[in-house]
C-alpha cells in the first residue's frame, strides 16, 4: 500500500504550517523526511497517520513519549498486540513471539520489569521503537529516532528500519540519512522543496540555506560537512 | 466490615453482628437487628463502595491525563457534582422521583458532566491532553464551583446544613434504600470502566500511537468520562465532597507493583473499599457519640501514609511511583 497526500494545506492560529502538499510514499521504501526546525515534518507525519491509521498498517514512534506511563516496559511493549484481540484474552503465542522479537532486536532484555517513567530518554526511545516493532505493520512511521541515542543503538534502530517493508523517517543527522534512505522529500516552510533518490549539496544547500561541501572517505562513504569558515561565520 | 458493623453511638457486641449475619438474628432483641440492618450495615457498604469507586476513578483519571496528581477532587468534577446537588436542592428538586431517587442525583450528574467538559475544552485547547493546564483547569474550577457553593449556601442560611454536608462528607445520612441505588450505578460503572480499562493504557502512548492500535483520543475519552462521572455523581449525591481517597490509593496500588489498568481498578476499588470503610470507623469512634467528618479523616491518615510513600519511592527509584 502507498501512502498518498494530495494538496494538504494546514493553517494553526493563522500560522501556515503545511502549504500545499502533495506526494506519495512507496511501498517497499525507506522514504527519509529532511528539513529545518519547525518546517512541519512531524506535522505531515501526524497527518498521514490521521489519514491511513484505520488501515492498522502503521507503526509510530514519536520525538518522544511524555507524561506519566506507570507501565512497565514489558507492559508498554505488549500494547503493540491491543488490536489483535484487545486484551480480552491473554497473549497468544504469535503475540509473545513478535514481542520477544523486537525485545531482543533493540536490546532491551534487561529493561523488561523496570518503570517505564524511570528510563534514561535514550532507552524510551528503543522501547517505543520495540513496540512499534512488535506492531508487525507494512509501515514503520518514525520521528527523529536516534537523537537520544549512542552510537551503536543508532546502528540497531537502522538496521530495524532496513528489515521493515516500507518506512518514513524525519532525521536531523544528514549523513545518517544518507546512509539509510531510498528516497528524500526535502521540506522548508511547510512546503516540498524537492523529492529525490539521492541527497547532493545542492538539495541540502536549498533545504537548508547554508553552504555544504562533500567529501568520500577512502572506504567509499559520502560524508556532507559544513566548510568550516562558514561555521564561524554562524557563530558569530 | 463487621467491626465497623459494632462500632457507633450505640455500641453493638461483634458477636452480635455474627450472630445476625449467620442467620440467628431470632435470638437478638429487635433494636439491635433495627441497627443493624437500617444504619450499620447500609453505612458499611456506602462507606465500602464510595472509597472503592473514588479510588478506582481516581486510577483512571491518572490515567487519562497522564498525570499523578490527578484525581476527581483535583480536577474540581466533585465540586461540580455537590454544586449540582446544593443547587436542586436549593431550587427543592430534592424531591423523590422513583424510591429513593431524587432530584439531588440528577443535580449531581449535570454537575459533575458540565464540569468535565469545562476541564476537557480547556484541556484540549494546547491539544494534547496530558498537560498540565489540564490539572490548572481543574483546580482553578473546583475553586469557582466551591465559591457558587458558598454563596448558594450564605443565601440559602435554612439549608445550610444539607448543603455543608457535601462539604465535609459523611456516610451518616445512608439508607438501605440510597444503598441500593449506589450499588447498581457504582457495579454497572465499574465493570464498564473494566471492560474499557486496556484503551486507557494504549492511550498513554499518546494520540498518534493509539490511533494505530484502534483507539480513537476523543471518542474514548468520552465515554470514560461519562462513566466516571455518573459514578462520582451518585458518590457525591450520597456522601459528599470525600478527597484524598482518589488521589493516594492509586499510588498505594502501584506501589505493590499493579500497573496495568485493568487489574489496577480493580486493585484500587478492592483497596480504596477497605481504606475508607477503616477511615468510617475511625469517625464513629473518636469522639462518640459525636462524628468526624470522613473526609478530614481521610486525609488525616492518606495524607502522612502518602508522603511516606514518596520519600520510599524516591529512595527506590529516583522519584517515579
Amino acid at each position: 500500500m502507498n501512502l498518498e497526500i494530495s494538496n494538504l494545506s494546514l493553517k494553526i492560529n493563522n500560522k501556515t504550517i503545511l502549504d500545499g502538499i502533495t506526494t506519495t510514499f512507496e511501498e517497499g521504501k525507506i522514504t527519509v523526511v529532511l528539513g529545518p526546525n519547525g518546517c512541519g515534518k512531524t506535522t505531515l507525519i501526524k497527518e498521514i497517520i490521521k489519514k491511513y491509521a484505520d488501515t492498522k498498517e502503521l507503526a509510530y514512534v514519536a520525538q518522544e513519549t511524555t507524561g506519566y506511563l506507570n507501565l512497565m516496559v514489558r507492559d508498554v511493549i505488549e500494547l503493540s498486540r491491543y488490536s489483535n484481540n484487545k486484551f480480552y484474552r491473554g497473549l497468544s503465542a504469535e503475540d509473545k513471539e513478535a514481542i520477544e522479537q523486537a525485545i531482543e532486536m533493540m536490546d532491551i532484555e534487561d529493561k523488561q520489569n523496570q518503570l517505564f517513567d524511570t528510563l534514561s530518554g535514550g532507552e524510551k526511545q528503543r522501547v517505543m521503537m520495540a513496540r512499534a516493532l512488535a506492531q508487525e505493520t507494512d509501515w514503520l512511521i518514525l520521528d527523529e529516532p536516534t537523537s537520544n541515542l549512542d552510537a551503536s543503538h543508532v546502528r540497531k534502530i537502522n538496521d530495524a528500519v532496513r528489515q521493515a517493508k516500507s518506512a518514513i523517517v524525519v532525521m536531523h543527522d544528514i549523513n545518517e540519512a544518507a546512509r539509510l534512505g531510498d528516497k528524500y522529500i526535502l521540506m522548508n516552510n511547510g512546503r516540498i522543496i524537492e523529492e529525490s533518490n539521492t541527497l547532493t549539496e545542492d538539495l541540502l544547500d536549498k533545504t537548508f540555506e547554508m553552504d555544504f561541501s562533500k567529501m568520500v572517505t577512502s572506504d567509499g562513504q559520502t560524508i556532507f560537512y559544513l566548510a568550516k569558515q562558514q561555521e564561524s561565520k554562524r557563530a558569530q | 466490615m463487621a467491626v465497623s458493623c459494632c462500632l457507633g453511638s450505640s455500641n453493638i457486641a461483634l458477636s452480635s453482628i455474627f450472630d445476625f449475619l449467620f442467620g440467628r438474628g431470632e435470638t437478638l432483641p429487635e433494636t439491635t437487628v433495627t441497627i443493624i440492618t437500617k444504619l450499620r450495615i447500609p453505612r458499611v457498604l456506602t462507606a465500602a463502595l464510595i472509597g472503592g469507586a473514588l479510588a478506582s476513578i481516581g486510577a483512571v483519571m491518572q490515567g487519562i491525563f497522564k498525570n499523578p496528581m490527578a484525581d476527581p477532587s483535583v480536577l474540581g468534577i466533585s465540586s461540580g457534582a455537590a454544586l449540582g446537588a446544593a443547587i436542586a436542592i436549593v431550587v427543592g428538586l430534592n424531591g423523590v422521583i422513583i424510591g429513593a431517587f431524587t432530584g439531588a442525583y440528577i443535580g449531581a450528574v449535570i454537575g459533575a458532566v458540565l464540569t468535565w467538559f469545562i476541564i476537557i475544552t480547556i484541556a484540549k485547547s494546547s491539544g494534547e491532553y496530558d498537560t498540565s493546564s489540564t490539572l490548572l483547569a481543574g483546580i482553578a474550577t473546583s475553586s469557582l464551583m466551591s465559591a457558587l457553593i458558598t454563596v448558594i449556601m450564605t443565601l440559602n442560611l435554612q439549608k445550610m446544613e444539607r448543603i455543608y454536608m457535601w462539604m465535609l462528607g459523611t456516610f451518616s445520612a445512608s439508607t438501605v434504600s440510597k444503598t441500593i441505588i449506589l450499588a447498581i450505578v457504582v457495579m454497572l460503572g465499574l465493570i464498564a470502566l473494566i471492560i474499557f480499562a486496556p484503551m486507557i493504557d494504549v492511550l498513554k502512548l499518546g494520540k498518534e500511537t493509539a490511533e494505530t492500535l484502534g483507539v480513537k483520543q476523543g471518542r474514548t475519552l468520552a465515554i470514560l468520562m461519562t462513566i466516571s462521572s455518573i459514578i462520582l455523581a451518585f458518590c457525591v449525591a450520597n456522601a459528599g465532597v470525600i478527597g484524598f481517597v482518589g488521589l493516594i490509593i492509586p499510588h498505594i496500588v502501584s506501589f505493590f507493583k499493579v500497573y496495568k489498568m485493568r487489574s489496577k481498578i480493580i486493585m484500587c476499588f478492592l483497596v480504596g473499599a477497605i481504606f475508607t470503610v477503616i477511615c468510617d470507623t475511625i469517625c464513629k469512634i473518636v469522639i462518640a457519640p459525636g462524628e468526624l467528618p470522613i473526609g478530614a479523616v481521610t486525609s488525616l491518615i492518606g495524607a502522612p501514609y502518602f508522603l511516606f510513600l514518596l520519600l520510599k519511592a524516591r529512595r527506590q527509584n529516583g522519584g517515579a511511583l
